[in-house]
C-alpha cells in the first residue's frame, strides 16, 4: 500500500496534482446549483404518516402557512389613526399576488354579525372603511368583543394589539411577501409598533442566515486553522498541504451533495465547518513526525516513507472511527441529519484517501531547502514542561483521578436523569433577533401564535347502507328500463357522492310516469336520511363534546384559546335569536345546526365555515392556538387532550389525530431522540469492536472507549445540571463526539504500547508518551476545538450551541485522554502489560 | 292557449322593434331592457332552482328551492319567495324578500327548526347566497339605478357595457362588464372588476330556453376567478302568469308555505 503511495508520490506526481485539481473543480461546479432547505417539516421525511395527515388537514381544511402582520399601541388599538393604518396594510396585503386574498383575516374584511333593533339581525363587514372617528374605532372594539371567534384572535385581549393573519399560496415567497409589507408599513406615519412573524418569515429568514454562516463561519474556519497551522509549523509552504486537502474535502463533499440532489439544510448547512478541521488532522501527524524524522533521513522520500510506516495504520482506524460516528447519525429517522451524518462521514474518508495520496506527492514536490529550514523551525521548540508535568501528576495520583472520575461519572447519572427534551424552532434564532421578539410581543399580547389542530373523524361509512338502498328499489317491479340503468349506473360509481345521488334520482323523479313514483320517493326518502345521519358534525351532541374539551383545555392554562365549529353554531345563533349571552348555546338538533350555519354561510366569507369542517360534515377541525411552540409545551397538551378522552370518552364512531405545525415538531423531537440513542449506542459497539481487533486485545479496548465514555457522560450530565434543553444540535452532538474523540485514546494507546515494546518499563514509557505522543494529541486537540470557534460567530442559535460544545467535547477529552489513560495504565499496569513485563 | 300565441306574437314583435332601434339605443335604455328581461318576465312566475356549489377542492354542495315572484309594477316593487326542499336538513327554510326600487329591499327568514322568523336587516345585498358564489344580488337582481353604465363595443350579436357603481364604498368591484345578448335582450356574461383591473367574478349564461314567450335563463354559472370555485344553477318546471295571490306573499306563508303553487308536477 505505502509502495504504491510512493509510486504516485515520486513517478505520478503531476497527474497527481492535476487529477486532484480536476475533481476538486469538477464537482464543486455543481455548488452554485445549491437549493436551500429552512423547512423544519423535511426533518420528517416525506412518506411520515404524521407529515403527510398534516399535510392532508392543512389542504382540507384551507390552513395555509400564515404571515402574521401585528400591530402594537400601548394604549389601544381601537383608536382612528391605527386602524386606518391597519385598514391600509389589510387590504394592500390583500392586493399582493401570492396571497390567498380569500381566507386573509383581520378587522377591515371579516364579518360582523349584530342585532339591529328587535327581530333583525344584520350581516355587515367590520369594518369596510377605516374609521372616521376614535368613537368609530371604539364602536368597532364592542363587536369585536362580541364576536369569540375574533376576540383574542384579531384583535388581542388586552386590546393592544391587533394582527392581520396573511395566507399565502407557498412559503417560498414569504419572504418577498414580508419585505413589501415592511416597505408598505414604512411609508405610514404610525407610531405604532408593527411586527411581523410567522413560520413561514422566519423560515426564509433563516434560509438567508444559513448562507451568511456558510459564507463567513465556514472561511473563518478555514483562516482559523491556517492560523494555528502556522503557530504550530511557521512555514506557509508546507502547511499550504493541509489546507489544500481540507479545501478540496470541503469543495468535493459539497458539489458532491448538491450533484446528487439533495438539499441544503440546517444540518448539511454545517458540513464545511466540520469537516476543515478534521480533515487537517491527518496532515499535522504526517507534517509533525515529518519534521521529526527528516533530521535523521535527510531526504524527503525516505523519510515519507518512514512516517507512513508508522502513521498508516493508526490514521486509517482514526478515520474510520469518526466516520463511523458520523454514519450512525444515518440511524436516526431525520433525513437532514441522515444526509449530514453520510456526506461528513464519507468526506472523513475522502480527506483521509486525499492525505495519504496528496501530501506524500507533495511534499516531495518541496525543494530540499525549505524541508531543511521547516525542519529546523519545528524542531526548536520541543521543549514544553507542561505536558511532562501532567503526565507525572496523572501517574503520581492514580487512584485519586480514578476516584475523580467515578465522582464525576456519579455527577453526570444524576445529570442526565435531568435532561429536558424541548426544541422550538423560533429559538433558533437569538434572543434580539426580529423574528424572536415579534414571536414573544405577539404571544404576550394574544392567546397565542402557535397552531395545533385537533382533528375529529367520524369513521361511520354510510356507503354499504346507501348501495344497499338502492339495489332494494331495483327489486322493485314498478321501475321501467330507463330508470333501472339510471340506478344500475349509481352503483357502478366507486365512491357513494350523496349529492350526485339524490341529484340523479330527483331527475329521475321528474321524468318517470306516476307510477314510478312511489319506489323512487321512498329510496330518496331513505337516502336523504342517509346522508343527514352521515353528517357527523350537525349533531349537538358531538359539538357539546367539543365544546366540554375545550373550557376543561381552558382550565389547564396550556391553550390560549381554542376555535371550533361549535363556537361557530354558537354565535350565529345567538344572534339569530337575541345576540345575548343566554342565547350562546347549541340548538336543540341537527336540522337546527345546518340552519345555523347556512346563515353563516350567507356572509361574505361563506368559505370560512371549511376551516372547522368538511362540506360533509364527516370531519371536523379544532383550532388550538398555544403561546409556545416548545416541545414540551405541546407535549403537554396532546397529554391533556388524552386524558380528558381517557376521562370522557368519545362519542361512537369518532376518532381524533393531532396535526399543526406546532405538534409536528413534536413527532420529529420524538423520533430524534430514540434515533440518537440507536445512533449512539451503535456507533458506541462499532467503535468497540473496531477498538479490540485495532489492538488485538479486549482491555485495550475497553481502554480505548474509557475517555469517550466519561467525556460524553460529562458532557450530557452538565448540560442536566445547567438546565440547557437537550434540543436538535445536542443530540446530535453525542455520536459524533464519539468518533472524534477516540483518536486520542488509539494514538495514544497506539503510541503507549510502541513505547513499551521498546523500553519495556511503564515509568519510562510514560515519560517518552509525554514527550512527543502527547504533544501531537494535544495539537490536534486544539486545531479541532478551535476549528469550531468560529461558529460561535454564527447569527443563529444552533450553530453556536454546536461551536460551543464540540470546542469544549475536543478539549475536554484531549484532557481526560492524557490524564485518564496514564492514570488506570498506572494503577492496573500489571493486569494491562502483562505482556511486556513477563 | 289563445293567450299564449297573443303573448308570443307581442314578444316577436317587441323583438323586432327592439332590433331595428338597437343602433341609438342607450346604454341605460339597454340595461332596463335587459333587467326587465332578466327579472320581470310575466306579471308572476315560478321556478324550481337547483345549486351545485364546488369549491376550489371540487367539493360539493347542494342546495334545492322554489323561487315564488309576483311584479308589483315591471321594474319595480317585486314580491318573491324562496323555499328550500335540499338538502333535506335546511328543508323548509323559507326567504322572503320584497324588492324596493328607491329603497332598502325588506327580507325575513324562516328557519323551521330554530323555530324562528327573523328579519335581516338590508345591510349589504353582496354577501353570498346561501353557501353559493352567487350573491343575494343576483339572484334577486341589482337595481339598475345602483350604477351607470357606457356602451364600451357593440356587434352583430351582443351589447357590451361597463357598469360602475354610483357609490363605490358599497361595493367590492371597481367596475363590472357586462354582455348583453341582442336576440334576447339578456345579460349572458358578466365580468368583475377588482382596484387593480383584474378580473376575480365572472357570471355566464349558459342555457336561454323560451318558455311560454319569455326567454328565460336556465342554466347560469358564477366563478370565482381569483380563489377558483363556482356554482352552477339550474332552473326547471318555470311558469310566468299563473296568477299567484298576493297573500302568500305574507310572513304567514314563511311558517306555513302554499303548498298547492309549490307543487311542480302538474
Amino acid at each position: 500500500m505505502i509502495d504504491v503511495i510512493m509510486k504516485l508520490a515520486t513517478g505520478y506526481r503531476r497527474s497527481v496534482f492535476w487529477l486532484l485539481t480536476l475533481i476538486t473543480l469538477g464537482v464543486a461546479a455543481f455548488i452554485p446549483s445549491i437549493t436551500i432547505d429552512t423547512d423544519p417539516e423535511n426533518m420528517l421525511p416525506d412518506d411520515n404518516t404524521q407529515r403527510v395527515f398534516h399535510n392532508e388537514v392543512k389542504e382540507t381544511f384551507a390552513m395555509h402557512d400564515m404571515i402574521v402582520v401585528g400591530v402594537v399601541n400601548e394604549n389601544s388599538v381601537y383608536n382612528q389613526q391605527t386602524l386606518t393604518d391597519l385598514h391600509t396594510v389589510s387590504s394592500y396585503a390583500e392586493s399582493l399576488d401570492g396571497v390567498v386574498s380569500d381566507d386573509l383575516m383581520s378587522l377591515a374584511n371579516v364579518d360582523n354579525i349584530t342585532q339591529e333593533g328587535p327581530g333583525t339581525i344584520r350581516f355587515e363587514w367590520m369594518m369596510k372603511q377605516a374609521p372616521e372617528s376614535d368613537a368609530e374605532a371604539r364602536y368597532i372594539q364592542q363587536q369585536v368583543e362580541d364576536l369569540p371567534l375574533l376576540y383574542n384572535t384579531i384583535v388581542s385581549g388586552d386590546n393592544k394589539a391587533a394582527a392581520i393573519y396573511v395566507p399565502i399560496e407557498s412559503k417560498d415567497e414569504s419572504y418577498a411577501l414580508a419585505e413589501q409589507l415592511r416597505s408598505k408599513i414604512n411609508t405610514l406615519s404610525s407610531s405604532d409598533d408593527w411586527h411581523i412573524t410567522g413560520l413561514p418569515v422566519a423560515e426564509d429568514q433563516f434560509g438567508y442566515e444559513m448562507f451568511v454562516q456558510m459564507g463567513i463561519s465556514a472561511p473563518l474556519a478555514a483562516a482559523v486553522i491556517f492560523a494555528l497551522l502556522w503557530v504550530f509549523f511557521r512555514n506557509v509552504r508546507f502547511i499550504s498541504a493541509a489546507m489544500i486537502v481540507a479545501m478540496s474535502t470541503v469543495l468535493i463533499t459539497m458539489g458532491a451533495l448538491i450533484a446528487f440532489g439533495f438539499t441544503v439544510h440546517i444540518m448539511s448547512s454545517m458540513i464545511a465547518i466540520f469537516l476543515m478541521p478534521i480533515a487537517v488532522v491527518d496532515s499535522v501527524h504526517i507534517m509533525s513526525e515529518f519534521s521529526d524524522r527528516y533530521r535523521e533521513k535527510g531526504n524527503a522520500k525516505d523519510t515519507i516513507k518512514d512516517v507512513l510506516g508508522h502513521l498508516f495504520t493508526p490514521m486509517l482506524f482514526t478515520s474510520v472511527t469518526s466516520a463511523i460516528g458520523f454514519y450512525s447519525l444515518m440511524l436516526t429517522p431525520i433525513p437532514p441529519v441522515q444526509v449530514f451524518g453520510a456526506f461528513v462521514g464519507s468526506g472523513i474518508l475522502l480527506a483521509f484517501l486525499i492525505t495519504v495520496i496528496f501530501v506524500p506527492a507533495y511534499l516531495c514536490a518541496l525543494k530540499p531547502s525549505t524541508l531543511e529550514g521547516f525542519a529546523q523551525v519545528t524542531h526548536e521548540e520541543h521543549k514544553d514542561g507542561w505536558l511532562q508535568k501532567l503526565g507525572a501528576v496523572a501517574a503520581r495520583h492514580a487512584k485519586l483521578w480514578i476516584a475523580f472520575f467515578l465522582a464525576v461519572l456519579a455527577f453526570a447519572w444524576f445529570g442526565i436523569q435531568q435532561i429536558n427534551i424541548n426544541d422550538n424552532p423560533v429559538r433558533w434564532f437569538k434572543p434580539d433577533h426580529e423574528v424572536r421578539i415579534a414571536d414573544e410581543v405577539l404571544n404576550d399580547h394574544f392567546a397565542g401564535t402557535y397552531n395545533a389542530y385537533v382533528v375529529f373523524e367520524n369513521t361511520l361509512d354510510a356507503t354499504e347502507k346507501a348501495r344497499s338502498a338502492v339495489r332494494d328499489a331495483l327489486n322493485n317491479d314498478a321501475l321501467s328500463e330507463e330508470s333501472r340503468d339510471a340506478l344500475s349506473a349509481l352503483l357502478e360509481q366507486e365512491q357513494v357522492n350523496f349529492n350526485q345521488w339524490i341529484i340523479a334520482i330527483d331527475d329521475l323523479l321528474f321524468s318517470v310516469g306516476s307510477d314510478q313514483l312511489e319506489p323512487l320517493e321512498r329510496l330518496m326518502t331513505e337516502l336523504e336520511q342517509l346522508n343527514t345521519a352521515s353528517k357527523a358534525f350537525q349533531s349537538p351532541e358531538l359539538l357539546a363534546y367539543m365544546s366540554e374539551m375545550q373550557a376543561y383545555l381552558q382550565t389547564t392554562g396550556l391553550v390560549g384559546k381554542s376555535n371550533s365549529l361549535s363556537d361557530v353554531v354558537k354565535t350565529v345563533n345567538r344572534e339569530l335569536r337575541s345576540g345575548e349571552e343566554k342565547d350562546y348555546e347549541l340548538p336543540d338538533n341537527a336540522n337546527g345546526v345546518a340552519q345555523t350555519l347556512l346563515q353563516y354561510q350567507s356572509s361574505h366569507r361563506p368559505q370560512d365555515l371549511w376551516h372547522f369542517v368538511t362540506p360533509d360534515y364527516k370531519r371536523s377541525l379544532m383550532w388550538l392556538q398555544l403561546t409556545s411552540g416548545d416541545n414540551q409545551h405541546v407535549t403537554k397538551v396532546v397529554n391533556a387532550v388524552d386524558s380528558y378522552i381517557q376521562d370522557n370518552p368519545l362519542p361512537a364512531n369518532i376518532e381524533i389525530d393531532w396535526a399543526g405545525k406546532a405538534y409536528l415538531n413534536v413527532v420529529w423531537q420524538e423520533a430524534m431522540v430514540e434515533g440518537m440513542l440507536d445512533s449512539l449506542i451503535s456507533a458506541f459497539v462499532v467503535v468497540f469492536i473496531m477498538m479490540v481487533l485495532l489492538f488485538r486485545s479486549v482491555v485495550f479496548g475497553v481502554l480505548a472507549m474509557l475517555p469517550l465514555s466519561l467525556t460524553i457522560a460529562f458532557i450530557y450530565g452538565l448540560i442536566g445540571w445547567v438546565g440547557k434543553d437537550y434540543d436538535m444540535p445536542i443530540a446530535v452532538l453525542s455520536s459524533l463526539t464519539l468518533g472524534l474523540s477516540v483518536d486520542f485514546a488509539i494514538h495514544f494507546i497506539e503510541r503507549t504500547r510502541a513505547t513499551f515494546k521498546q523500553t519495556g518499563n511503564w515509568q519510562d514509557t510514560l515519560a517518552v508518551m509525554f514527550d512527543e505522543p502527547a504533544r501531537a494529541i494535544s495539537r490536534n486537540a486544539i486545531v479541532i476545538a478551535i476549528g469550531f470557534t468560529p461558529l460561535l460567530f454564527a447569527p443563529l442559535v444552533p450553530y453556536i450551541t454546536v461551536g460551543v460544545f464540540l470546542a469544549s467535547i475536543m478539549a475536554i477529552s484531549a484532557i481526560v485522554t492524557l490524564i485518564i489513560l496514564p492514570a488506570v495504565m498506572t494503577a492496573f499496569s500489571r493486569l494491562i502489560f502483562r505482556g511486556g513485563q513477563s | 292557449m289563445k293567450a299564449l300565441f297573443l303573448t308570443a306574437l307581442s314578444t316577436a314583435v317587441l323583438f323586432v322593434s327592439s332590433q331595428a332601434i338597437s343602433a341609438e339605443k342607450s346604454a341605460r335604455e339597454i340595461v332596463e331592457q335587459a333587467e326587465l328581461n332578466a327579472y320581470y318576465s310575466g306579471d308572476d312566475g315560478r321556478s324550481a332552482a337547483r345549486m351545485i356549489i364546488t369549491d376550489n377542492q371540487g367539493r360539493q354542495q347542494m342546495r334545492q328551492f322554489t323561487i315564488l315572484r309576483k311584479d308589483q309594477q315591471d321594474g319595480g316593487v317585486q314580491d318573491m319567495m324562496i323555499f328550500f326542499s335540499r338538502p333535506a336538513d335546511v328543508r323548509d327554510t323559507v326567504f322572503r324578500v320584497v324588492k324596493q326600487v328607491n329603497d332598502d329591499d325588506d327580507r325575513w327568514l324562516y328557519l323551521p327548526d330554530l323555530d324562528l322568523v327573523k328579519r335581516i336587516s338590508a345591510g349589504d345585498k353582496r354577501t353570498s347566497f346561501v353557501g353559493s358564489h352567487f350573491f343575494y344580488e343576483d339572484v334577486s337582481g341589482r337595481n339598475t339605478e345602483l350604477d351607470s353604465y357606457e356602451l364600451i363595443s357593440e356587434n352583430e350579436d351582443s351589447y357590451v357595457l361597463k357598469g360602475t357603481a354610483k357609490e363605490p364604498g358599497n361595493v367590492e368591484f371597481s367596475y363590472y362588464e357586462v354582455v348583453i345578448d341582442k336576440e334576447h335582450m339578456l345579460p349572458i356574461e358578466s365580468t368583475f372588476y377588482n382596484d387593480s383591473g383584474e378580473a376575480y367574478r365572472k357570471m355566464e349564461v349558459l342555457k336561454v330556453e323560451t318558455v311560454q314567450g319569455y326567454p328565460t335563463v336556465t342554466h347560469s354559472r358564477m366563478s370565482d376567478l381569483t380563489n377558483g370555485g363556482q356554482t352552477e344553477m339550474q332552473f326547471r318546471f318555470m311558469k310566468y302568469n299563473i296568477g299567484l295571490p298576493d297573500s302568500i306573499f305574507s310572513e304567514r306563508s314563511l311558517r306555513n308555505p302554499p303548498a298547492e303553487w309549490l307543487q311542480l308536477r302538474d
